[in-house]
């Protein structure tokens, strides 16, 4: 459990939120844990006061997701918002295992306040109990809505981009590659959030984070399992569950990844914008020095988390604002 | 973070969680997190604007961890004094439970990052073991010390008034303190230390030769552990031969004999003291108030619980080590602000 492999130091201001955040925040999550995570998140805020304060209206609607089943999804808008806009579709991340669509709701609401989008949030259902492929299906079903829907949403629909963070990150990539292959809803970007894409835990950055900093190497473990069940790290696990697998990333939206540089994901996202260019797809890629996964919404005020925020915003108002 | 601070805008600074202002001071500190950084924290911490001014060049940070507008009039409170200028958080209206905490950890962290950084302190260097003796001797040169010099160390914790005598703060594992160096010099004009530590619960350490200061910032650090309710101030030379087994202990993994205490409930805890201090189990019996036979009871159930006769010679000793021990594994007693 320990590190006695050399990893990126953490950066300084983030070392010690770690500080005071070990304990209610442990760096291994096992199955175990999963009930006990879903009842308290670690950022809970209420959402209808973020709202609020943004100047931002919320509207539930319920939607067919995978198999036809009934399941919510939120859109977000300001309230002037009038006529057509740009449009996220945001798919929350929580390892595949916890949270729901509003996790993550800081990283998306500049970019409705700012470019006046419009975004829908999609409450996919979970895994253990809803194993591969409810997950992306699901989002997927969410895609597909957001653009039949687009119209009477006013969104643009050469304006919309895919966006999600860690697990969040994984399926937006998944989405992505499945409205490739089934020529679905056409994106203009996708936004990869230091996006969890490989199932095999086969990096070398998977073996530096095992028992510190957040979602390390156990957690990690511990979400795909409960994704893939026994096909985790086996040949029967497909491109869009874990879209690190992809071998032919061609014709994919452009894409914007970041990352920390001492988290797990750090070397599946940077082999993930390395085949994006490789294909030929533009990609603009972050590795934020001794970033530890999440670390934006856990330190937001840090000097990196700022860094990191500005240069992501940055991408989607070069995207959205055109 | 966020649940951190949302549960701290309201809080009883009593609360433990206030505890978790002083550790996350801590960490940043040993992390070399430098001014701005310090800011940041404070200002997520309070919820409002915290600013610093150090040689007339003010920075301000807003909770967000963003620069705030500037803002001449901007009301500071809980505003403590920094070297070479002060910190603050900027409210307006009441002050919340914990701004004068967070504004005095705050200061207290630019006051050690200007420490490390500024040459001509010293007397971080002075006790730093890790540091090379050549080092130390250079230090000690800037503070005119003559390594051959008697001078002790006291160890106190951060919230005393910080004394005339030369002081800096330093991060120990029992959290920040301050170091002040106290020479023969001052000494025999003032037997008494109370001028030098203001009353205030302080360890005061071994003399000795300048150049082995570190020698007498750790039985500091050790006599500051045993200050209590009844000894503000302890005096490490009065340990003798029990400084020793002090330094020897690591409160991590305590032998059988002090875990034996530690598991001991007041009441017994109690008798135990009365049984070992007193001439005879009459007389402890009479100031527990109890009746004889009783203690007598309580005495042979003691004998069998620590796996000795506390009133054998041997047995006191053992007692005497243990209890020391004990106290020195208990929480830092002058840290928590």
């Amino acid at each position: 459990m320990s590190d006695t492999i050399a990893r990126p130091p953490f950066d300084p201001e983030l070392e010690a939120v770690l500080a005071v955040l070990g304990d209610q925040l442990p760096p291994s999550i096992t199955p175990e844990m999963i009930p006990l995570l879903r009842q308290a998140s670690p950022v809970a805020v209420d959402v209808d006061d973020v709202l609020a304060e943004a100047g931002v209206t919320r509207r539930d609607v319920t939607i067919p997701g995978h198999e036809g089943a009934d399941i919510p999804v939120t859109v977000l808008a300001r309230a002037d918002h009038t006529g057509r806009g740009p449009g996220i579709f945001h798919t929350h991340g929580g390892g595949m295992i916890i949270g729901d669509r509003f996790v993550g709701l800081g990283q998306i609401l500049p970019w409705i306040v700012e470019h006046d989008a419009v975004a829908v949030t999609v409450e996919y259902r979970l895994a253990p109990e809803f194993p591969d492929p409810y997950p992306v299906e699901d989002c997927y079903a969410g895609l597909v809505w957001t653009a039949e829907h687009a119209d009477e949403l006013g969104i643009d629909p050469e304006r919309l981009v895919i966006a999600g963070a860690s697990a969040g990150g994984g399926l937006a990539a998944g989405t992505a590659l499945l409205a490739r292959d089934r020529r679905g809803p056409r994106l203009a970007g996708q936004v990869l959030i230091y996006p969890m894409l490989d199932d095999r835990d086969l990096t070398v950055s998977t073996t530096q984070i095992d028992g510190v900093g957040v979602w390390d190497r156990v957690s990690n473990v511990t979400g795909w399992s409960a994704l893939l069940g026994d096909r985790r790290a086996t040949d029967d696990v497909s491109i869009y569950a874990a879209p690190a697998r992809a071998t032919d990333l061609s014709g994919l939206p452009p894409a914007f990844i970041d990352c920390g540089s001492a988290e797990v994901f750090r070397d599946e996202d940077v082999a993930y914008a390395t085949a994006l260019w490789h294909a030929g797809v533009q990609a603009e890629l972050h590795v934020w020095p001794g970033g530890f996964h999440g670390f934006d919404l856990m330190a937001p005020h840090t000097a990196i988390a700022q860094a990191m925020t500005a240069a992501r915003n940055a991408w989607v108002a070069r995207v959205l604002g055109a | 973070m966020q649940e951190l601070v949302g549960r701290l805008t309201a809080l009883d600074p009593e609360a433990s969680e206030t505890l978790k202002v002083v550790s996350y001071f801590d960490a940043l500190v040993a992390a070399g997190v430098g001014l701005d950084g310090l800011l940041r924290a404070a200002a997520t911490l309070a919820g409002a604007v915290a600013g610093a001014e150090r040689d007339g060049r003010i920075s301000r940070r807003d909770p967000g961890g963003g620069r705030p507008a500037e803002d001449a009039d901007a009301p500071r409170s809980a505003e403590r004094r920094v070297p070479h200028g002060s910190a603050w958080i900027e409210r307006a209206g009441a002050p919340h439970a914990n701004d004068a905490m967070i504004v005095e950890r705050l200061a207290l962290a630019i006051e050690l990052i200007e420490a490390r950084r500024s040459p001509e302190s010293g007397l971080d260097v002075v006790i730093d073991a890790s540091r090379p003796v050549g080092e130390r001797d250079t230090a000690l040169a800037r503070l005119r010390i003559d390594p051959a010099a008697r001078i002790r160390i006291v160890a106190m914790g951060v919230d005393a008034p910080v004394p005339e005598a030369p002081s800096t703060v330093v991060p120990t594992p029992y959290g920040i303190l301050r170091a002040v160096l106290d020479t023969a010099e001052r000494a025999s004009h003032a037997a008494a230390p109370a001028d030098l530590t203001g009353g205030v619960r302080a360890g005061l350490g071994t003399w000795v030769r300048a150049d082995r200061a570190p020698e007498s910032w750790d039985a500091a650090l050790v006599a500051l552990r045993l200050t209590g309710p009844e000894a503000a101030v302890v005096d490490a030379a009065d340990l003798g031969v029990l400084l020793l087994l002090a330094r020897s202990h690591d409160p991590a993994s305590p032998p059988e004999d002090v875990r034996a205490l530690a598991r001991l409930d007041p009441r017994s805890a109690e008798a135990l003291r009365a049984l070992v201090e007193a001439d005879s189990i009459r007389s402890a019996a009479t100031e527990l108030g109890m009746h004889h036979s009783t203690l007598q009871a309580r005495h042979e159930a003691l004998t069998r619980e620590l796996g000795y006769d506390p009133r054998t010679a041997t047995g006191r000793a053992r007692y005497v080590a243990a209890a020391l021990l004990l106290r020195l594994g208990a929480p830092p007693p002058a840290s928590a602000g």
